[in-house]
């Protein structure tokens, strides 16, 4: 099927799922006990405080069942987890890909720790991290005073002992400007029924990180998306609610899913992609507000049907005989490590076979499972040092490499592997976006 | 959507055999695995067969290979050269085979202090393989607090008559339980917690140390010594080394209930072959494909976020396991179905399935279920005219119908022999 006929298929959906997905938590009566995901377990690798996916999912989920079995009720309303343990799973997701039996167990995992936290008041650091349009737009506004005290040691070990955010934790610097406020309006502008043609057009979901950090990732995809003669449309857009999910304000990223799905709807069902360059809001985007927010209604299966990792989107496009292939030559190596949340995809390794229609560029797959920081784990004083651990075998093969550039589809893997290692890392588009400008115009 | 010249599905050994033999020969292969089982549950033995008279695996297999229907009546000469690659592979990854086809089968202890019949074992594992000398003690020894392995238990049983098979048993056979160093108190002590251990040099010295004085301390005299098989996962050579010189008895693993220790390091020496071949490794989600009006698999699909993912492949190779792997399933009394591409299933009569032991050493009747095939591993119709049904398609490993991979203990075997068989078969289609 072409792109346009996948998307086409969000306009079909008018009605909420009727197939109701196998309960997250009941696929624990799968579990065979077999530990395969225990031996999957990044986090359970390198610390004892975490006694693995096994044991804090399916085996725990014993103890949580009673109020899901009864009918009509809620996925947050399990009873509380027999220990605190499962406040140290990352959430990468690798026991669930591993799992022969087809056990949610990240999934349980997630909502569990949900469960654990529901009814207490966030801890400020936890509340703190999951809003990351605040403290981006903060953090634009007053950008050389924000880079300078997230690098000032003195500051760090005073947030660190107030709030637990590492003071050795990679922190991201703050854009001079926004992503958004570089763009011309016209690209900006809200849904309206005069919008150039779907066929031609992309909608483009830059996510927080290109809109506060990382402007640059977000200039690399509209220029290789008009390189393949599509107009980009950046339509309003607040934080996917991933880092919400992630430290269990299920409330708070219902939010950003209901302001996301308002405006992104009404182009999935006119046609339009929506192609995004963070894997893991992508991914949210697809996976994470029906399978983990209960959002599971018409618009919301309208906009993961239509909605792209950027990768995965020109792969596609290349199936089609549609991706301009006129690359310059990049002579370089180039190692690259596909993130856990791409991973979660399942789509392969779109990232890898680009790289291969670029002359001169060699690409090596670092094939490691995680980098330790998913998300807003790794930046955590109690967690810091596990996520170190975790990434040190990624850190000594990209050392081993001797490159000084590295690619990665995920932006705060890219920050935490460029703080272990001193390499520069970027998003495999902006080595294609390279490569289009080396073929010249 | 991705493309590859063969697509393999399933990440056991027959399924990485035959990638990987691919991707040496310069194929660009994609394997698709739902999870991972065979290689992180087995022993990792390589069992080419074990039946009744035999002596030597290459007897068993000449015996199965007279059976009708059974996979090795076309594969047994695949099993040498299979073999042979298989070992340098492994030998290059520290990891070396120890034994020959031609070994006598003897029988080494469990971990429940069974024995089963054995000629081809891991480095490690291998010294349960030399014939007992009168005069040998076997001490069974394992830590503290570590919940599957019990060496007072494992005696108990291994003491009993008739345990050995009527081989020649150790003279002695003791228990001893070591404290390690920091297990203290510890619950939920799994095997990989103490392979990790055993990895680091420092604590690998103190534990092996321990072990080494509580030996000496009990017996003396000739012997060898059973340690469940946690001896180090990444850094296993150097462990095992560290073991033989502190050891005062020649020390070897047993191997364990899931996850297997033993299995973890085949698994990772073969994934890192494919990887370094240029291989790509996808695991997650159950694949599917259709069979189109030409007789070919063109793609296969499997479950992702918010829609399918789409693997464009020229060949397909099936490498999903029997009944117990996962590549056959019983939807109700009689119905199986093959998971993949449908395809008829070779069964006994649903009456027929089960035994009314079940531990009857022949083996259940429904583990021989699988596909048939042609003697180029391509699935054919069943009954009387057996017509190619996918020509593209190749079945490896125990999707095979007809053989007994528990009761005759030729899975390994079958799974090489159809994995190397069905990667060469398709060398010439993937270019």
């Amino acid at each position: 099927m072409t792109i346009a006929e996948i998307v086409a298929e969000a306009t079909a959906f008018d009605t909420p799922a009727t197939d109701a997905p196998v309960s997250i938590g009941l696929s624990a009566d799968e579990c065979l006990k077999c530990n395969v995901c225990t031996t999957a377990c990044p986090v359970a690798r390198v610390t004892d405080l975490f006694p693995g996916p096994k044991y804090v999912g399916p085996q725990a989920q014993r103890f949580r069942l009673g109020s899901e079995l009864s009918p009509g009720s809620g996925h947050l309303s399990l009873v509380q987890s027999p220990d605190q343990s499962i406040d140290y799973c990352s959430g990468c997701g690798f026991c669930t890909t591993a799992c022969p039996a087809d056990v949610k167990v990240a999934e349980i995992n997630n909502r569990a720790r949900a469960a654990l936290r529901s009814g207490h008041r966030p801890r400020l650091r936890d509340w703190l991290l999951g809003q990351t349009d605040l403290t981006g737009r903060l953090g634009v506004l007053t950008a050389p005073l924000a880079n300078w005290s997230l690098r000032n040691r003195l500051f760090r070990a005073v947030i660190d002992r107030m709030i637990r955010i590492d003071r050795r934790a990679p922190l991201p610097r703050f854009s001079a400007r926004t992503f958004r406020s570089r763009l011309g309006g016209h690209r900006r502008s809200r849904w309206s029924a005069d919008a150039p043609p779907a066929a031609a057009s992309v909608v483009y979901f830059h996510g927080c990180a290109a809109n506060y950090y990382e402007p640059h990732v977000g200039r690399a995809a509209i220029d290789v998306l008009e390189r393949n003669g599509f107009t980009v449309i950046v339509p309003p857009q607040v934080c996917c609610g991933l880092p919400l999910i992630s430290n269990g304000l299920y409330a708070q990223a219902r939010d950003r899913a209901r302001s996301n799905i308002a405006v992104l709807a009404q182009y999935a069902r006119a046609g339009y992609p929506i192609v995004g360059t963070s894997t893991s809001c992508t991914h949210t985007l697809k996976a994470e507000y029906r399978e983990m927010l209960d959002m599971d209604d018409a618009d919301a299966r309208a906009v993961a049907q239509a909605t792209w990792d950027i990768c995965e989107f020109l792969l596609h496009l290349h199936e089609e005989g549609k991706l301009d292939t006129d690359f310059g030559p990049l002579d370089r190596t180039l190692p690259y490590h596909a993130p856990c949340q791409l991973r979660s995809h399942g789509i392969g390794l779109p990232a890898l076979d680009l790289f291969q229609l670029v002359p001169g560029l060699r690409a090596i797959d670092l094939d490691h499972d995680c980098c330790g920081i998913a998300g807003t784990y790794g930046l955590k004083s109690e967690k810091y040092e596990i996520a170190m651990a975790v990434g040190q075998p990624l850190f000594e093969r990209i050392q081993a490499a001797g490159q000084d550039q590295v690619a990665c589809d995920s932006e705060t893997c890219r920050w935490q592997i460029a703080a272990a290692t001193g390499t520069r890392l970027r998003h495999p588009v902006e080595f294609l976006a390279e490569a289009y400008a080396a073929a010249g115009a | 959507m991705a493309r590859a010249d063969v697509a393999v599905v399933g990440a056991g050994l027959a399924g990485l055999t035959a990638a990987i033999r691919l991707a040496e020969a310069g194929a660009r292969v994609h394997v698709l695995a739902s999870g991972h089982a065979a290689t992180h549950w087995a022993p990792a033995g390589i069992d080419l067969g074990a039946v009744p008279g035999a002596a030597t695996s290459q007897a068993s297999i000449e015996q199965l290979a007279r059976m009708p229907g059974h996979p090795y009546a076309t594969l047994a000469g695949e099993v040498p050269a299979a073999l042979a690659w298989l070992r340098a592979l492994l030998a290059a990854h520290g990891l070396d085979l120890v034994g020959e086809a031609l070994d006598p089968l003897r029988p080494i202890p469990t971990a429940i202090g069974a024995t089963r019949l054995a000629a081809i074992l891991p480095d490690g594992m291998a010294g349960a393989l030399p014939e007992w000398a009168p005069d040998e003690t076997l001490v069974v020894c394992g830590p503290a607090g570590f919940r599957d392995y019990w060496p007072a238990g494992i005696v108990e049983n291994l003491r009993r008559a008739g345990t050995w098979r009527g081989a020649p048993r150790p003279a002695r056979i003791e228990a001893i339980t070591v404290d390690l160093p920091g297990l203290a108190g510890r619950h939920n002590l799994s095997s990989l917690d103490l392979a990790r251990l055993f990895d680091q040099p420092a604590w690998r010295t103190v534990a092996l140390d321990a072990i080494g004085r509580a030996i000496e301390a009990r017996v003396h005299g000739p012997g060898r010594v059973a340690l469940p098989a946690v001896l180090g996962l990444d850094d296993h050579p150097a462990v095992l080394a560290a073991a033989r010189a502190r050891l005062p008895l020649a020390p070897f693993e047993v191997a364990l209930v899931p996850p297997s220790i033993p299995g973890l390091r085949l698994f990772a020496g073969l994934r890192a072959e494919l990887r370094r071949d240029g291989g790509r490794l996808q695991v997650g989600e159950a694949v599917h494909g259709t069979i189109g009006p030409d007789g070919r698999v063109a793609e296969l699909r499997a479950p992702a976020a918010a829609r399918e993912f789409v693997l464009a492949a020229g060949a397909v190779i099936l490498a999903t396991g029997g009944i117990a792997g996962g590549g056959i399933v019983a939807d109700g009394p009689g119905a199986l179905r093959e998971t993949v591409l449908g395809l008829p299933v070779e069964a006994p009569d649903p009456g027929q399935w089960l035994l009314a032991d079940p531990f009857d050493p022949a083996g259940q009747p429904l583990e021989a279920a699988g596909i048939r095939t042609d003697a180029q591993l391509r699935p054919v119709a069943l009954g009387q005219s057996p017509s190619v049904l996918a020509g593209n398609v190749r079945i490896a490993g125990s999707l095979l119908a007809g053989m007994h991979y528990l009761g005759q203990r030729c899975g390994d075997g079958v799974a090489i022999a159809s994995g190397s068989l069905a990667a060469r078969e398709l060398c010439g289609a993937a270019r």
